[in-house]
């Protein structure tokens, strides 16, 4: 259970701190939120750093040095409850695109033969550690950060949204992508976005995560019959890379 | 493992200091995203979709960079509907950036507080105005793009969806209430006290197709060279402290972004306030930018509200080189993307400078000079000011880690 007034650590692996900037884009309502919590570190917002036990922990980026991973073990040790904040801390993101075993082909080819790498591999928070909520995004929704830390500070543990973005889709107004023969990863994947991609004209690529029974096969046969392969396995690859494998 | 990196700035990195040699080394922590790799191997439209995501505070600039190298290659000529919205964005792009920047990065060092919001204490007027540009620049961008951060509107060739005339009025009505903010953001940092510092560096900006150079001691005197020659023109070396490449444009330590473009393109008025040779003056040059990007935002809302809206898309042309370039102007100085095509809108090879890559080695540089200039000192006091220092430029690590 969190108290009143919580410490709270904000940290950031390897990523593009856009989530981060969510938070910012939030104004009136960071600073209605940041006047419950005691924030005692956070690199990207304040040079005041005080060091652990935290009560809250809050973690955007993906982990790929081993450096990372290690400040992310002692992070999970030293925080009572731990999130992970957007698409590259609870995916991995869009670096998990890379296949690890390229990783080292693509070092010579971008930094050279002398190059000592440092990086491992994209991988999301919980291939280290136990997180206790994913808010998921690619950005994140600077609402439903509000709705989580709310959650959480009312005694409560936040849940998942319990349908697909289809839904959001449908409140949108949005015409069907599927049904106009172009592909979409809405119906497998968890609202919350308010379907803002589908919105725009982009598909839906899934940055959410996967929603509960997510009827992966369903989707592909469909997905099948409007394109190749090819196209089915970048969709899939584009946020889903270490979620789905070998569908 | 628990590195002290520096705070206040977009990435990890600190600084090792030889104290006795004056040197600086810039440390850089991010892991390799490999970006040009993961590139290899999607489609042309992927390409401004995954490549925003090498930067959050800078999306859209990266977005534009790369359509702008996709439709070179494809050869597509946008229509000027599609043209003044882009313009329109990269405004909002710039606003976003800088007045992050100043109020929640840098200027606490100036204002004595820490973390951004508590502005709102110190000095509630200025605090309302970093939200008031805070605010219309997330909406230009949200209007236009779709989304604040990661636009999902943009497409080759033009927009999936254009703004509503309706949208566009009430951004005007917005703009036109928060001129002031702008203002008065010029008038605050420029009553601030900057560090004294004197470092001969080459500011470079874009122009067109063409790089343009000054001498930071001298801004009258003009080098020029093509943007098509950006990867010869800048060159990367490796550093064993950093994952971010280290850049030199024509073998000399560079300047780029909002200091360098008010002493390239500027109107010039603010120049007996600003000293190019100065870094530290990286800051008020951005708040003169947000104040001019403001007001280049209205003037293009304007003028879309008088014609007509265009919302077709450009189609590729047939015999296309399938090779291309683009470059913008990015918050924090030039830009470079380029693209190779195959015949299937494969993306076959790509390649990325950004701006912080070409302001590393300048940091160190002037980082140098500091230490060297300010002899009397107290190491706390120097750590101090070379933090502020690092901070002023403005570096972006998550972007030259790409």
């Amino acid at each position: 259970m969190i108290k009143n007034r919580p410490k709270v650590a904000i940290y950031d692996f390897t990523d593009c701190e856009g989530c981060e900037v969510k938070l910012i884009s939030l104004r009136e309502k960071l600073l209605a939120l940041e006047k419950r919590l005691n924030i005692i570190d956070w690199r990207l917002g304040q040079e005041k750093k005080e060091s652990g036990p935290f009560d809250l922990t809050i973690i955007e980026g993906t982990p790929i040095t081993p450096d990372e991973v290690a400040s992310l073990k002692k992070l999970r040790q030293e925080s009572k409850i731990l999130i992970g904040l957007g698409a590259c801390a609870c995916l991995g993101g869009i670096p998990a695109i890379m296949p690890q075993p390229d990783r080292e082909k693509w070092y010579k080819r971008i930094y050279g033969e002398k190059y000592r790498p440092r990086g491992i591999d994209a991988l999301p928070l919980t291939a280290y550690a136990e997180i206790d909520f994913l808010i998921h995004g690619c950005p994140v929704d600077g609402d439903e950060v509000v709705r989580v830390v709310e959650e959480l500070l009312a005694g409560r543990k936040p849940q998942y949204r319990g349908y697909s973005v289809c839904f959001e889709c449908k409140q949108a107004n949005n015409p069907c992508r599927i049904i106009e023969g172009k592909p979409c990863l809405g119906p497998i994947t968890q609202g919350g976005c308010g379907a803002v991609c589908v919105s725009g004209g982009s598909p839906c690529y899934g940055c959410f995560g996967l929603r509960e029974e997510a009827n992966i096969k369903g989707l592909t046969d469909i997905l099948e019959n409007l394109t190749d392969k090819k196209e089915i396995e970048r969709y899939f690859s584009m946020f889903l890379s270490r979620t789905i494998k070998n569908e | 493992m628990n590195k002290n990196f520096i705070a206040k700035i977009e990435g990890h990195g600190n600084l090792t200091v030889d104290w006795d040699k004056d040197k600086v080394k810039l440390n850089i922590f991010e892991g390799e995203r490999l970006f040009e790799g993961i590139l290899v191997g999607r489609t042309a439209e992927e390409m401004h979709w995954i490549t925003p995501r090498i930067c959050g505070v800078c999306p859209v600039a990266h977005g534009m960079a790369s359509l702008r190298a996709v439709e070179d290659a494809l050869d597509i000529k946008v229509n000027e509907t599609t043209r003044q919205l882009r313009d329109l964005m990269l405004c909002g792009q710039m606003i976003q950036s800088h007045a992050l920047h100043l109020f929640f990065l840098s200027l606490p060092d100036y204002l004595g507080i820490d973390r951004g919001t508590e502005l709102a204490q110190k000095n509630p007027a200025a605090f309302k105005q970093a939200l008031a540009l805070k605010e219309v620049s997330d909406e230009i961008v949200q209007v236009v793009g779709g989304r604040n951060v990661h636009p999902t509107t943009t497409a080759i060739g033009g927009f999936h969806k254009i703004p509503t005339k309706a949208q566009l009025k009430k951004l005007l009505k917005k703009l036109a209430e928060t001129a002031t903010a702008a203002q008065d953001t010029v008038k605050l940092c420029l009553s601030l006290d900057y560090p004294e510092l004197k470092v001969d560096l080459k500011l470079a900006a874009l122009v067109n197709d063409k790089i343009i150079a000054v001498s930071s001691n001298n801004i009258s005197g003009r080098m020029e060279s093509l943007v098509k020659n950006y990867k010869k023109d800048i060159e990367e070396d490796i550093r064993d402290y950093s994952t971010a490449k280290f850049g030199k444009y024509k073998g000399e330590e560079t300047l780029v972004g909002a200091l360098a473009r008010l002493a390239i393109y500027g109107d010039h008025s603010y120049d007996d306030k600003l000293d190019f040779a100065n870094p530290f003056y990286n800051n008020p040059a951005q708040a003169i930018e947000i104040k001019i990007y403001h007001h280049n935002a209205q003037a293009i809302v304007e003028k879309l509200l008088a014609g007509d809206l265009d919302s077709r898309i450009i189609p590729p042309s047939k015999d296309a080189s399938l090779i291309g370039i683009g470059a913008v102007e990015a918050p924090r100085g030039g830009l470079y993307h380029e693209v190779q095509l195959d015949k299937d809108n494969i993306i076959t090879e790509a390649n990325i400078i950004t701006p912080t890559v070409q302001n590393l080695t300048s940091i160190e540089t002037s980082a140098r000079a500091l230490l060297e200039q300010n002899k009397g000192r107290s190491r706390k006091e120097l750590e101090r000011l070379l933090n502020m220092l690092v901070r002023a430029y403005d570096p972006c690590i998550t972007c030259s880690v790409h």
